[in-house]
């Protein structure tokens, strides 16, 4: 029965305090119940609630009445669908970890599952690295003391480093695979100076079977790290277990390395991942989307996507990886499938070099080119219909693409009142609802100036 | 001349709880992407709207969803300790190069621990200058999502929104007149309520349509 009322309520309503307001203000309401005299509504936000009770409380008050009801006052609620799972916060975890608190039994970083061999995409500037890595995970007598990984950023150095800790761990359980970060075995030494427990911190470093340390440049300039890191080194060489090792170098071009570090690193093997191809890239893409495609049955990719992307982001895998990410993530959301121009759209950030806001001016001379008419028709006085509509247009595009004021539109338009703009805007609105051609064209137009 | 009412610059009280946010077609997207951290692909989300869109409040939303710890990106220090619950940085254009190296390990660390990492700016991770290589790869693989300039609702919600962080309550009239005046987007909406409380203290003119009409004409007074 509230239902009802209150529908019949709002129609009353939206006439008495206009459209914009009831838009705005009315419609997000919804009554719950009356009960002794409370109206009790939820509505979207908390100062929704003030702002009706302030504004328009009695009027809603005197129509309730007039239907029947007996209401005194409103009360609101703050609607639960907008705002829901909201799980108590996680209990006030500790934000800042005492050194001293840390377990030394497993002093690794965790591997992250998806790095494997199996996800490792071998291509040529890969290849060397992908079959030293998988030598040394097959385990057999150390050959190649330490394994040196070297290349640029996003080209799969950690990646190879886990998929040797996970095959390691499968073949051998029993072996005692560490790997961590060169900032991890910084942050663990000093912890261990900082605690007095250095002959732990040694002989934890020392019993391991192989030891892994990822982005060993940032321990560059640390001297006594280094030092320490030299001495756990040796002593793992000494008893014949495998050491590997990544940087973003070459050991001889890191700086602020100690020299006897560096011989010591370039005495293994040392491999290094090159930028990658084309041909890799999108070998890297299919198997990404494969992988997606079982995350996400039905989502449908087109042909030509993922080539466009390996041409387009060169730079690293990472990234190239990151905007196909982004591309599942935003067509799972909007249930499209992934079209050209929907990563044109989404990754724009990404495949242009700047940001560039369009002009009411461009809106104008493209609009004039695309339906054949001048300029000073365009702006003008004259309001015949070939000159009315692509006017309309371009207020409208002029709406939707920049964040002008409506007045300033106007001003562009050849001095034309804000009213007019908006009339405009509406009529547009109303007309590409019903026309699916001009939705086409304004489509067309608004990408040819975004881009 | 008659004298003018001195107007002191408090900053006005505004309220970041979750109840107080207005969720429209320009910042839908935004809503759903931040409150669902679990769907974030690798643990990381970049939000990326102008000055005053709101993002500071969708990441209290946040905090207030996970019990995450916010930081500015311009405070992050050398410091060893790490976190053990989400964190939020914020501003990341902010971010000063002595910071890079920490905010690495951060980031690794989150990583590793499975724990949400959220990023705001105002300008998508591969326009940010940052010269760590392993930290801008990093950042520029992060999903990002965008707040759009304000929708007419939106617009309208957020003009009522700073008058009522500055405990103003005007007509219902005056947010329509402003919603279709302005310049449509959320600083403008934030400068012209800011001077239209100014100009009232100053003056002793009630706020309304009178008021900001002069404003809009003469936006220099």
């Amino acid at each position: 029965m509230t239902t009802t009322m209150w529908g019949t309520i709002r129609e009353t309503l939206k006439n008495s305090v206009g459209t914009g307001n009831f838009a705005n203000w009315i419609e997000p309401l919804e009554l719950v119940s009356v009960n002794e005299g409370v109206a009790q509504f939820t509505a979207p936000t908390s100062f929704f609630g003030n702002y009706v009770t302030q504004n328009y409380a009695d009027q809603i008050i005197y129509h309730l009445n007039r239907n029947g009801a007996q209401v005194e006052r409103l009360a609101f609620d703050v609607r639960p669908a907008a705002n829901s799972a909201r799980p108590a916060p996680v209990a006030a975890a500790p934000v800042r970890q005492s050194p001293a608190s840390i377990d030394p039994s497993i002093p690794d970083a965790t591997l992250d599952p998806r790095y494997t061999f199996e996800n490792f995409v071998v291509g040529k500037p890969n290849e060397l690295a992908h079959a030293a890595a998988r030598r040394v995970a097959e385990g057999g007598p150390v050959t190649f003391n330490p394994l040196f990984l070297y290349g640029g950023v996003g080209l799969g150095k950690t990646h190879l480093m886990h998929a040797v800790a996970h095959e390691i761990r499968r073949r051998s359980p029993e072996k005692n695979v560490v790997y961590l970060s060169a900032e991890q075995f910084m942050y663990r030494f000093i912890s261990a100076l900082k605690d007095r427990k250095m002959i732990d911190f040694k002989q934890m470093f020392r019993s391991v079977d192989v030891l892994m340390v990822d982005d060993v440049q940032f321990i560059a300039g640390k001297d006594s790290t280094q030092e320490e890191f030299f001495h756990t080194f040796n002593a793992l060489v000494e008893s014949r277990k495998q050491i590997i090792i990544s940087a973003d170098r070459a050991p001889g071009e890191i700086k602020d390395l100690e020299d006897r570090i560096k011989s010591r690193l370039q005495c293994g093997l040392v491999v290094d991942l090159h930028p990658t191809d084309y041909e890799l890239r999108v070998g890297i893409l299919q198997t990404k989307a494969e992988l997606y495609a079982e995350q996400f049955p039905g989502l449908q990719i087109d042909n030509g996507v993922l080539e466009f992307l390996a041409h387009k982001i060169t730079t690293n895998v990472r990234v190239l990886e990151g905007a196909l990410n982004r591309l599942f993530a935003m067509a799972s959301l909007v249930g499209k499938p992934i079209t050209l121009e929907m990563t044109q759209d989404c990754l724009a950030d990404l495949l242009k070099s700047s940001e560039r806001r369009v002009t009411i001016d461009e809106i104008q001379r493209k609009v004039a080119e695309h339906f054949n008419i001048r300029l000073s028709d365009l702006i003008g006085p004259k309001r015949l219909r070939a000159y009315a509509r692509p006017r309309q247009v371009a207020m409208w595009l002029a709406k939707q693409l920049t964040n002008r004021s409506l007045p300033e539109i106007g001003r562009k338009f050849g001095g034309r009142d804000h009213t007019t703009v908006m009339h405009g805007v509406r009529r547009i609105d109303e007309l590409s609802a019903a026309d699916s051609q001009l939705s086409d064209e304004l489509e067309l137009l608004r990408r040819t100036l975004a881009s | 001349m008659t004298p003018r009412q001195l107007s002191f610059d408090l900053p006005p009280n505004v309220a970041l709880g979750p109840d107080d946010y207005f969720v429209s077609e320009a910042n839908a997207h935004a809503y759903v992407m931040v409150t669902n951290p679990d769907g974030w692909a690798d643990g990381k989300l970049a939000l990326i709207g102008p000055k005053g869109s709101g993002k500071s409040h969708l990441s209290r939303v946040f905090q207030h969803l996970t019990g995450a710890t916010v930081w500015k990106a311009g405070q992050i220090g050398a410091t060893l300790d790490l976190p053990s619950c989400p964190i939020v940085i914020e501003d990341l254009e902010a971010l000063q190069p002595q910071s890079e190296e920490p905010l690495f390990h951060l980031h690794n660390h989150l990583r590793a621990q499975r724990l949400p990492l959220l990023l705001t700016a105002t300008t998508p991770p591969s326009r940010w200058s940052i010269t760590l290589p392993d930290l801008a790869s990093r950042m520029q693989a992060a999903p990002t999502v965008h707040i759009a300039d304000p929708d007419d609702r939106l617009l309208s919600a957020v003009l009522m929104k700073h008058f009522a962080d500055r405990q103003l309550t005007p007509k219902p009239a005056l947010i329509s007149y402003l919603a279709g005046r302005i310049e449509r987007s959320f600083s403008a909406a934030d400068d012209i309520v800011s001077a239209l409380d100014k100009e009232a203290l100053a003056t002793g003119q009630p706020i309304g349509i009178k008021l900001a009409g002069r404003l809009l004409d003469n936006p220099s007074d």
